[in-house]
């Protein structure tokens, strides 16, 4: 913990941690100190020039946003001089502007707006003067208008800081804005639509394309909530009116590194209303799907399940909330009592993995290894991981990536160690070991024989002299990787899915046929065409294009007509994450809520109200889920001790393949195909 | 008669202008033509030296014979076979051409420490240096002194970075030297930005070697083993000739490891800037060697501590760094007693404007700006009346005549308005107007502003506007307190020292030449008859002999008149160019 320093600001006293700044530290006393281009959690950049304050004893003022508090500083944050000069720094900034408020969509949230009213400038003192910069309004995600920038240079900080590097500065002087490489559009820029520089910028500069008198904020409704598309599960912050949604911003609390969303979480809500979203059960007769009530799709389902029984399969995706796997699970178990359910969690990790997993905070750590993975914004794998980690970089946090392939991230690496990850491990170890870290005499000698390369002692010296290091591995790379932190610090298996965590801890595991058995991809052929599943019941938007041979009678549970969908022979349809609450255990193994939004479209129903629906038709009825009953089934003991360093087979799914796949409808079913088809023109 | 003969012409920057290499190129002929009579070939040496300071004078050729001077100026390269005949084969000085006595008042007051090698020396050749106790200084350093030594000498010498802003040199070497750090870097910045600034430029190019010695000292002072020096990429001779001198070293084991066998290693490397003003400033220079764009960051450090990369860093000027051997060499005493209490030793200036005698100039701190001017400089040119003399370039302000006796140091500048700043000192006249003055260095400054902080990205621009009011008649009641008021507030509120100073020329011409603004915008007049908008051009009757020669050189048609009759100027067509003022030769024509 940082030492408590104590000061004065405007007459209040105020107790701050050491090394903080003076707009935070002003935060606490309940005093605002205006700025433009602070970015909480960032290093100050000095450049709007709006939070000068006066500092006794100094002759000139201060900026507060790169002064950090001392212990016995006063502060005055109001005296005339500083009033005087934040009212010409705004004066100065709206002589450039168009002061175009009564049209302008982020007016109500615009913080030059804000400052003008509190200094009630109406008009700039200056001669206006206007350039004229045409808009980039080339894509349907983000609109990029210079004529309202203020060069306040967040959206370029924000952009450069989680690696993206897509905007700078350019020109000198009146001159000087905010530009792409060439200034081309953004989507010939290597933008990847994360929309984090709209969530900075602070006027209209940068905006949802989407935008233009369809509500201002205060209009809207905001919730907070989870993104569940992929593995990070983000927060996030959905704005409402009229009971739709408008827009979606990054909802992790300002100053967070995990303050970010990729365009599938920021810009995927559109795939609700798509038209291939299913709104009514649907049922084949005389091979057509055709349109049913949920009476007698229920029925139709339950007879099914109730005399085929030990015959059925039941395969879901792992990005459901908790409160449906604890219901499937007792459906299939306690209702249709079979064995066979199981999540494509098992196609990349192991759920021992998951479960033993730490708690932790990317934001406490200083130390990061990474083992076995390739995060990437590009590639949209884990792509709020990769931005994480790149922001606290900047922030001074060391990684240290193990990766036996090529791994982008490696490029923001202190180390980066390539070649066998599992010898890698060991050899870390043993370096540690000899520095003095007590082991087990299993450890000792397992990496006894271990060569050690210059960049592994280095590795190991970062992690010895690391406060709190974290390690980040691939599930198949867990066990092995859990030896070091059997020394020190944490470890996470990162899933690919949102809820992979919370699926395991709810249990919802097979204790009879694999998911590839069921599906039929098991390595081998027999082991597939004797999997014995006649009816097989998809839950989501499972990975899977083709219904498996041999089965008799398909049952899709999703929201949307997907392919696998259209072969069913019933189709019930679920409300999506936005329009159904639950919990969540992220991949970091924090429980996270999601309250509902909007009203599930059409007839749509959450995953668990159809399964206990279908308990009561079968006659075994079930409850919805008590939210002790989910909080105890988090409670493990995550005591992990020496496994033998290997690395787990069988998880090679391509993970971008994978992401794509289960997003499919929210993609094809969006303005994310637009970007789908850049990226794929891009590419050839 | 074995004479031992040498030519030196001068190669600075405005000789290389006006012909330089022309005039060598002369000479190396005509003695390779009287060469075929042997005697004399062998013992001519050509040397190219750096800047001989009188740039007015250009090119200045020095012949040495048997030890003997004799400067001629204005040399042009068909004079060089006279000079080779009746001089060096005759040993008749050409008397007409000799410089006179003006050359010898502008050394007078002179004293060279930092430009003692310039024009005297090869800059090129290492063992001339070496021949003048080149590196005795640093191996003094190197062998004999301990870093708290070396840093104490520096200090009591009482040098003031030459830069700009003045801070002691000792205190910021002894800051640094006190912070541990395996890696700390020395910076010698030769950015040189300034419109019309040559100091930084002469001295790397007419004495490249004392640059270098002057890091290799501090580089040992603070414990540094990496350096660079940042000059602006249109400084293609300094950069080729200090890139010379850095290999030269290597070679003599002046750098590298273990330097002159004392264990001690330092590295240095030339870095090319891109030749933006800002990234003079300490803090752009450093993103820009880091590979960012040049743009200041705040200081939350001084660079003493987090630096270069964010290690400990001394970054210097080029005089600075020049001035360090001979520090070293001949105490502390002997340098500050050069200059004033507060600042000691010399300055470099680089004398333009209205002068008789522009150049560059060295002189002890403390001088007054009259000596400088008028003993120096020679006073005005064409008996016009002293106005005003701009100190520090684009961050520095007017200094009138009133104050002419004032004397030159860093707290004597700043407490009339303006800076000492790099060196810069241009003399006004009664034909210039101090409004265009200062839109001259806005405009300047405007330009250059990397664009990050709002005060000097966008209130420049509104005070350049202003002032652009005011020079075509469209001001208002009102505008010079609208532009003090500006002024004020983006010296406290930028960022840099960039947009901290660039009020300074507007604020110190209003401060000692309201008048002249308040004409401008009250009686639509510009007093110097400079602006464009504000003057009207028209023939005196009593003076004009209808000669004709204004109506034929007039390009807007706008006089008319028949031949020896009297003409007119029409007001209407007129352009206000000027044309038929340069023409008359009977001063007819009458601007105001
Ligand atoms: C806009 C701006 C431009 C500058 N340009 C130069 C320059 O060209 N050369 C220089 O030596 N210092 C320049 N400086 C001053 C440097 O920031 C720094 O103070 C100096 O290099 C330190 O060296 P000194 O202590 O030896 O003067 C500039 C400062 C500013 C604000
Ligand atoms: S676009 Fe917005 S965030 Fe970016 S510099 Fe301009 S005002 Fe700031
Ligand atoms: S990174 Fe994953 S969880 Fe986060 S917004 Fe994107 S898809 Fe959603
Ligand atoms: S004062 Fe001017 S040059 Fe300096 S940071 Fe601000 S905008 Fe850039
Ligand atoms: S917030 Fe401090 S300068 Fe902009």
């Amino acid at each position: 913990m940082a030492d408590i320093v104590g000061l004065t600001i405007d007459d209040k006293e105020v107790q701050a941690p050491e090394g903080m700044n003076l707009i935070d530290a002003a935060e606490l006393a309940g005093v605002h100190i205006p700025n433009l281009c602070y970015l909480k959690g960032m290093k100050g950049i000095g450049a709007c020039r709006l939070c000068l304050i006066e500092i006794e004893g100094l002759k000139a003022p201060m900026i507060a946003c790169n002064t950090k508090v001392k212990e016995g500083m006063v502060i005055n944050t109001k005296t005339e001089k500083v009033l005087e000069i934040r009212k010409f720094v705004i004066d100065l900034i709206l002589s450039m502007h168009p002061l175009d408020c009564m049209t302008c969509t982020k007016a109500g949230v615009c913080r030059l707006q804000q400052y003008a009213y509190d200094f009630g400038i109406k008009e700039s003192s200056f001669t206006r003067k206007r350039f004229g910069y045409p808009a980039d309004e080339a894509n349907p995600f983000i609109k990029r208008d210079p004529e309202y920038c203020i060069i306040c240079g967040k959206c370029v900080h924000i952009c450069k800081a989680q690696g993206t590097s897509v905007l700078d500065f350019m020109g000198r002087g009146v001159e000087a804005k905010v530009i792409t490489a060439n200034d081309r559009p953004l989507q010939e820029s290597g933008c990847t639509f994360c929309g984090s520089c709209v969530d900075v910028c602070p006027v209209n500069a940068l905006l949802e394309a989407d935008r233009w008198r369809k509500g201002r904020e205060w209009e809207y409704e905001k919730v907070n909530s989870v993104c569940l598309l992929c593995g990070n599960g983000c927060e996030i912050t959905v704005s409402t009116k009229e009971g739709s949604i408008q827009k979606i911003n990054a909802g992790a609390a300002e100053g967070s590194a995990e303050r970010y969303i990729c365009a599938y979480g920021r810009f995927g809500f559109d795939c609700i209303e798509a038209e291939t979203r299913l709104t009514h059960p649907m049922k084949r007769i005389n091979g057509e799907l055709k349109e049913t009530t949920w009476e007698d799709a229920l029925r139709t389902v339950a007879d099914k399940l109730k005399r085929s029984g030990k015959d059925v399969g039941f395969i879901s995706v792992a990005g459901i909330v908790n409160e449906d796997a604890l219901v499937l699970k007792k459906f299939v178990k306690d209702v249709v009592k079979t064995e066979n359910v199981n999540t494509t969690m098992s196609l990349y990790a192991d759920s021992d993995s998951l479960r033993k997993s730490h708690t932790a905070d990317i934001d406490d750590a200083d130390l990061v290894f990474l083992v076995g993975l390739s995060p990437s914004q590009r590639e949209r794998i884990l792509p709020a991981l990769d931005a994480a980690i790149r922001k606290k970089v900047n922030r001074g946090l060391k990684l240290v990536v193990i990766n036996s392939s090529e791994a982008k991230i490696a490029e923001a690496s202190t180390i980066s160690l390539k070649g066998d990850e599992v010898s890698n491990l060991k050899a870390i170890v043993r370096v540690l070991i000899d520095k003095g870290f007590k082991a087990d005499k299993e450890i000792e000698s397992s990496v006894k024989d271990a060569e050690v390369s210059e960049d592994i002692e280095k590795a190991a010296s970062l992690f010895a002299e690391a406060k709190e290091p974290l390690i980040f591995s691939s599930p198949s790379l867990f066990w092995a990787s859990a030896n070091i932190s059997l020394l020190k610090g944490k470890i996470i298996s990162v899933a690919l899915e949102s809820n992979a965590r919370g699926v395991a801890l709810m249990g919802l595991t097979t204790e009879g046929k694999t998911y590839k058995e069921m599906v039929g991809t098991a390595e081998s052929k027999e082991q597939s065409a004797q999997s014995g599943v006649k009816v097989l019941y998809a839950v989501g938007e499972v990975p899977l294009n083709k219904r498996p041979d041999g089965i008799d009678f398909l049952i899709v549970q999703n929201s949307h007509l997907t392919e696998l969908a259209q072969q069913a022979d019933v189709i019930l349809p679920s409300a999506t994450f936005l329009e159904s609450a639950g919990t969540i255990i992220d991949y970091m193994g924090r429980l996270k809520y999601l309250p509902q939004i909007i009203e599930p479209q059409g007839a749509s129903k959450s995953h668990r109200d159809i399964f206990i629906h279908l308990s009561k038709i079968i006659g075994s009825p079930l409850k919805r889920p008590a939210e002790a009953e989910v909080k105890k089934a988090t409670r493990v003991k995550t005591k992990l001790s020496f496994s033998p360093f290997v690395k787990k087979e069988g998880f090679d799914i391509s993970p971008s393949e994978l992401i794509d796949s289960i997003n499919a409808s929210v993609i094809n079913g969006s303005r994310l195909l637009w970007l789908k088809e850049i990226e794929r023109a891009m590419a050839v | 008669m074995r004479a031992d003969i040498k030519i030196k012409v001068c190669m600075g920057p405005s000789g290389i202008a006006t012909g330089g290499a022309d005039v060598i190129e002369a000479f190396k002929n005509e003695i390779n033509s009287i060469g075929k009579k042997a005697i004399i070939e062998e013992r001519c040496s050509l040397h190219q030296v750096g800047c001989l300071g009188f740039c007015a004078k250009d090119v200045l050729v020095e012949v040495v014979v048997d030890g003997k001077k004799t400067i001629y100026e204005y040399v042009k390269p068909g004079m060089v076979s006279r000079i080779v005949k009746e001089h060096i084969l005759e040993g008749n000085p050409v008397t007409e051409w000799i410089a006179g006595e003006e050359y010898y008042n502008f050394h007078k007051k002179q004293i060279k420490v930092v430009l003692s090698n310039c024009g005297e020396i090869d800059p090129e050749d290492i063992n001339a240096y070496l021949a003048v106790g080149g590196y005795e200084a640093a191996r003094m350093a190197l062998t004999l002194m301990s870093p708290e030594e070396i840093v104490e000498v520096v200090k009591s010498s009482n040098l003031r970075g030459r830069g700009g802003a003045g801070f002691p040199t000792g205190l910021k070497w002894d800051l640094s030297l006190k912070i541990k750090s395996d890696v700390k870097y020395v910076i010698c910045n030769g950015d040189e930005g300034d419109p019309g600034a040559f100091m930084d430029r002469s001295v790397m190019e007419g004495d490249p070697h004392s640059v270098i010695e002057g890091m290799i000292i501090c580089a040992k002072a603070i414990g540094s083993h990496q350096g660079y020096i940042y000059v602006r990429a249109e400084y293609p001779l300094a950069v080729k000739r200090l890139q010379i001198a850095i290999n030269q070293c290597y070679e003599a084991g002046l750098l590298g490891e273990n330097i002159l066998g004392t264990g001690f290693d330092f590295d240095l490397k030339i870095y090319q800037g891109a030749g933006a003003f800002v990234c003079g400033e300490a803090t752009a220079l450093m993103r820009s060697i880091e590979g960012k764009r040049g743009m200041p960051t705040p200081k939350l450090w001084r660079s003493a501590e987090k630096g270069l990369w964010e290690k400990p860093t001394v970054l210097n000027n080029v005089e600075t760094f020049a001035n360090i051997p001979r520090i070293i060499l001949k105490g502390a005493d002997w340098y500050s007693s050069l200059g004033t209490e507060r600042s000691g030793g010399t300055k470099v200036f680089a004398l333009t404007g209205k002068m008789k005698n522009a150049g560059l100039i060295e002189v002890p701190l403390g001088i007054t700006l009259r000596e400088i001017i008028y003993d120096i400089g020679g006073g005005i040119e064409n008996g016009r009346a002293f106005k005003a003399v701009q100190t520090g370039g684009p961050s520095g302000g007017c200094i009138p005549a009133e104050l002419l006796d004032i004397e030159v140091d860093y707290e004597s500048l700043a407490l009339v308005g303006s800076i000492m700043g790099s060196g810069g000192m241009v003399v006004l006249d009664e034909t210039d107007c101090m409004v265009d003055i200062a839109k001259f260095f806005l405009e300047f400054t405007q330009a250059e502003s990397c664009g990050k902080c709002i005060p000097c990205r966008v209130g420049t621009k509104r005070m350049l506007e202003i002032l652009n009011r005011i020079t075509v008649g469209n001001a208002k009641e009102g505008d010079i307190e609208l532009l003090e008021e500006l002024g004020q507030d983006i010296k406290v509120t930028s960022l840099c020292g960039l947009g901290l100073t660039a009020p300074n020329p507007v604020l110190s011409t209003i401060r000692y030449f309201r008048n002249e603004y308040e004409a401008h915008i009250k009686d639509k007049k510009c007093p110097a008859a400079v602006c464009k908008d504000l003057i009207t051009f028209s023939i005196l009757e009593e003076f004009c002999n209808g000669c004709g020669a204004c109506k034929r050189a007039c390009p807007a048609d706008a006089i008319i008149g028949k031949r020896k009759k009297i003409h007119k100027i029409d007001p209407e067509p007129c352009i206000k160019c000027g044309t038929c003022f340069d023409v008359c030769k009977f001063n007819a024509i009458m601007k105001m």
